[in-house]
């Protein structure tokens, strides 16, 4: 047997993405394929509806939201490991504008692709965060250090 | 709107598998637990609306923007020092 020609990974929402009703599946690309960290999350329900996502630790590197029992349980996930994080991603016209939705994370069991769009309602994460805050830092002293 | 009266241990079924029961009544402050099947969400009204509004800002960004994004992080990770290879860990 050969391996599955096209393999694009479809997440499959129990339930749907915060105010879009009929959302269930989205297909999730790499938005370019050397690009490890940011994804096309593609709809396959309504036709045209796209969000770029980025996996959250590249860019916060201390985000680490507690899964609550309840989506545990929805996605069926025995420990921390069976989880994967996405943020969706507010694109702007640069990457200054650009924000990533930390508070309401997808949350995906990376055995079965079962997917939740979570609220963390206690933990004082932003709607909206810059995405390259953290990223300014490094980039900053490295400049200076050559 | 539909009102019922309920008191504390008492429910309310919404279709045949919601069930809404009244766990604590304070002078300001009623506690709700919600059993729901796994595909009903269940959302604080003003969480939901918030979401809902950053989701909608968040879909179907341009073509133009995305790829600029994407060639912002590239130039990001190559002026960067070389220490990526610890990942995510």
């Amino acid at each position: 047997m050969t391996a599955t020609l096209i393999d694009v990974p479809t997440l499959d929402f129990a339930g749907n993405l915060i105010g879009f009703p009929s959302a269930h599946r989205f297909a999730l690309v790499r938005v370019a394929p050397d690009n490890e960290v940011l994804f096309r999350l593609t709809c396959l329900d309504i036709e045209g509806l796209e969000f770029v996502a980025a996996a959250p630790y590249p860019f916060f590197p201390g985000y680490a939201p507690e899964i609550d029992d309840a989506t545990a349980e929805r996605l069926e996930l025995q420990d921390a490991d069976d989880a994967m994080l996405l943020v969706l991603l507010t694109v702007g016209p640069d990457l200054a504008s650009t924000t990533a939705n930390l508070f309401a994370p997808i949350v995906v069991n990376v055995h079965t692709r079962r997917a939740a769009q979570v609220t963390l309602v206690n933990g004082g994460h932003p709607l909206k965060a810059p995405l390259t805050a953290h990223l300014d830092p490094p980039h900053r002293a490295a400049r200076q250090a050559s | 709107m539909l009102v019922l009266s309920r008191r504390v241990g008492e429910s309310i079924m919404i279709g045949a598998d919601v069930v809404v029961t009244v766990l604590e009544v304070r002078p300001d402050l009623v506690r709700i637990g919600i059993k729901a099947p796994r595909d009903v969400e269940v959302h604080r009204e003003e969480v939901f609306i918030e979401v809902q509004q950053a989701n909608r800002s968040a879909a179907s960004p341009s073509k133009k923007d995305v790829e600029a994004l994407a060639a912002g992080l590239r130039e990001e990770k190559n002026t960067k020092p070389d220490d990526a290879g610890g990942g995510a860990g």
